[in-house]
């Protein structure tokens, strides 16, 4: 097809130009014949014959040059006005319009067609650089076909729909708006080019996209009536458009390998934890039982009741480990469902601070939170857990007589919560990373504290209810933290 | 008569809390310290007659704990670690600890292995007197060993190797360091040999050399001769 362009719009027009190139230097031979020698009148034709070939190529060039010859004989060669030809010589001055015609109206011709080819070949870089442009931006599988299918349309290819193999079927990867399924012929077809490397069907030409690792998936053409055909840029286009699903293929890989090794350390992060954080209570368990068991009879009450004690705290302080670890995993997990209800914030802070016990010591609690204030849609639940996470840090590390104080308020469109201890505080670097699995900044002055998941289990919460937390640091005097709470109150 | 001195370092106060009460009702005067740098000074000044160290202590490593001690205190050492970590309480028995207790522990083990670490150092060398387990007479002096009256065959390796273990008195002792007794320096990675040996002395001297009694395999660390099985 691109051979027969010179048969185009443009070079039709060249014609009737070609025509009124030869009419022109007729008419300046006419008016100029008083003062040109009669020989030199053939230079004009001869120019208008060049001019037309220049300009619009063989065809053109050929009609001048027959008009040319036509009107040179009809109104300048004698005898005038008749068609016949005097002397054998006037044959040359035609042929030489024909000469003229077929060399420039070639080299012309053969110009243009360099040119042409030329534009042609920019245009295709041009779209290859789009199409790489748009196929290297895309960062799923999806993307690419979508890309790859898109450019093949752009390109003048005709529709395209692009499949990747999924669980042992071809799934439609990317193509037209709304090109969902393939028929039932079409499904054949593209299963036996996945095979065999070709296949086609009224519909569809089927081929396969080769990656640099191998086949990715296959591409059917529907070519467009009066498309190019252009099959260099395509296979072009299309060995780009299978690389970038395979790059995009192995990007996600090694997104969900970097997942997995997250998942990894937190899982040998839970573990360390278990094997160190555990062990503590439980030899305080193990050690004091097995002193009861075996001196019972030697020990002083008082001391009976401490171990007993000892014990009870102890296993308090596991099932709080325990408590820690499954809302971490259900936090992990991504199993956690927020209810959506109309909460009372106080009725949340009495029952996390009742649910505290003794963990306070004996700090003193101050708690300024407006009465009745309730928040439009939170999970009571999820809020009482990431505040009870919130005051036990706070208690264990902040001093024995000190105050923890609890705020709440209502911002104008926001439930805005306080937790604030009267600690050593956070060194401005540290804020940031307060938030983190295990993060622990310094020991705990209370060693009865968690395993360093308070804080981000409160993240967890909040975050899983829509809000968002922050930690300020210090709070007064160089002194103490708080971490600060802000939560939806619109329904949802 | 004085009671003896026990020495506990751990950080934890709960630990203290059970191990002081364990202590004094089964006849012994604890000592408490919760930090290296006190634990050792402790050690210095009131010499107690053994030392329980935990190894995660918060100022001090607590291999480099160990080591300064034994500096200076030829006490028995025993350590207490929440790490499972094999290297770790092997590192600490080669640096020159007696034993070693896991946690969690009960105190029946702990006092037993305290026992044990007392009653050795007590006769520091290793007891020239015959030695008798169950149904083994074994005399190191002497190079006589019996089974059920019988005189049993040893080579001079196998009666090398189980001399070392009887020695221990019931501590356990690192394949490096029996090894290195037995072998020499140049072999103190070989623990195939080791195996192999005390395959050997097990089929000899065990009644079930499946299930040992006297030479038992202390996974990972090394073995121990318990004249009680």
């Amino acid at each position: 097809m691109a051979r027969a362009v010179p048969f185009s719009l443009r070079n039709l027009g060249g014609y009737p130009a070609a025509l009124a190139l030869v009419a022109a230097a007729a008419l300046a031979g006419l008016a100029g014949e008083p003062w040109v020698a009669g020989g030199n009148v053939t230079m004009l034709f001869l120019l208008a014959v060049l001019v037309a070939a220049l300009g619009f190529g063989l065809g053109p060039a050929l009609l001048a040059a027959l008009t040319a010859a036509v009107t040179y004989n009809f109104y300048f060669l004698e005898p005038r006005h008749t068609f016949e030809i005097g002397h054998a010589a006037d044959l040359i001055t035609f042929t030489v319009f024909f000469a003229a015609a077929v060399i420039a109206g070639g080299l012309a011709g053969r110009a243009r067609d360099a040119a042409n080819v030329t534009a042609r070949r920019a245009r295709t870089v041009a779209a290859l650089l789009d199409a790489s442009r748009a196929l290297s931006a895309a960062a799923s599988i999806e993307d690419a076909a979508q890309a790859l299918a898109d450019q093949v349309r752009a390109a003048g290819a005709g529709a395209a729909i692009v499949l990747v193999p999924e669980n042992g079927v071809l799934r439609i990867a990317g193509g037209p708006p709304g090109f969902e399924r393939l028929g039932a012929a079409a499904d054949a077809a593209a299963r036996a080019a996945w095979a065999g490397g070709t296949g086609d069907d009224p519909d569809w030409r089927f081929r396969p996209l080769e990656g640099l690792h191998g086949r990715v998936g296959l591409i059917g053409l529907r070519p467009a009536a009066g498309g190019t055909d252009a099959e260099g840029p395509l296979a072009a286009l299309l060995s780009q458009g299978a690389v970038a699903m395979e790059r995009a293929g192995l990007a996600s890989a090694a997104a969900e390998n970097q997942a997995l090794r997250q998942a990894d350390a937190l899982r040998s992060a839970l573990l360390n934890s278990v094997s160190h954080d555990f062990r503590t209570p439980l030899s305080t368990v193990l050690g004091a039982s097995t002193t009861l068991i075996d001196y019972e009879a030697e020990l002083k009450p008082d001391v009976r009741r401490d171990l007993l004690q000892s014990i009870a705290e102890e296993a308090r302080r596991l099932n709080r480990y325990v408590r820690d670890l499954l809302d971490m995993a259900r936090l992990e997990g991504g199993a956690l469902k927020p209810r959506r209800v109309e909460t009372d914030l106080e009725a949340v802070i009495d029952s996390a601070l009742a649910r505290l016990g003794e963990q306070l010591g004996a700090r003193r609690v101050v708690r300024d939170v407006a009465p009745g204030l309730t928040a439009a849609s939170l999970d009571p639940t999820l809020l009482e857990q990431a505040l009870l996470n919130l005051v036990e840090n706070a208690a264990a590390y902040s001093p024995a007589q000190s105050v923890v104080r609890i705020g709440a308020r209502r911002t104008p469109e926001a439930i805005a919560l306080t937790v604030e201890d009267e600690g050593p505080g956070i060194a401005v670097e540290d804020l940031g990373r307060v938030f983190d699995r295990f993060h622990r900044l310094r020991r705990p002055s209370d060693r009865g504290s968690g395993l360093g998941l308070g804080l981000s289990i409160a993240k967890g919460f909040v975050e899983a209810m829509g809000g968002r937390i922050a930690a300020e640091s210090p709070v007064a005097e160089g002194r103490g933290t708080r971490i600060v709470v802000t939560l939806p109150d619109s329904p949802p | 008569m004085t009671r003896p001195r026990i020495l506990v370092v751990d950080d934890e106060p709960q630990i203290h809390r059970f191990l002081a009460p364990a202590l004094e009702a089964a006849g012994y005067e604890p000592l408490r310290a919760e930090t290296a740098e006190a634990g050792l000074r402790e050690i210095a000044r009131r010499a107690p007659d053994a030392v329980i160290l935990d190894l995660g202590l918060p100022d001090l490593d607590g291999k480099t704990a160990l080591a300064k001690a034994r500096a200076f205190y030829p006490g028995p050492i025993l350590i207490l670690s929440a790490r499972d970590r094999e290297s770790e309480k092997i590192d600490a028995l080669d640096l020159g600890a007696d034993d070693y207790v896991e946690k969690p522990f009960g105190v029946g083990e702990l006092l037993a292995r305290l026992r044990a670490a007392l009653r050795r150092n007590s006769h520091a060398e290793p007891a020239p007197g015959p030695v008798r387990a169950g149904d083994l007479y074994i005399d190191v002096g002497l190079r006589d060993v019996r089974r059920a009256g019988a005189i049993v065959r040893l080579s001079p390796k196998e009666f090398d190797l189980l001399a070392r273990l009887v020695g221990t008195g019931g501590r356990v002792a690192t394949h490096r360091q029996l090894l290195t007794a037995v072998w020499g320096p140049a072999h103190e990675h070989d623990i195939a040999y080791l195996r192999v040996f005390i395959g050997q002395l097990r089929q000899k001297l065990e009644a079930d050399p499946a299930r040992p009694r006297h030479i038992v395999t202390e996974p990972g660390v090394g073995y121990r001769f318990l004249a009680e099985g």
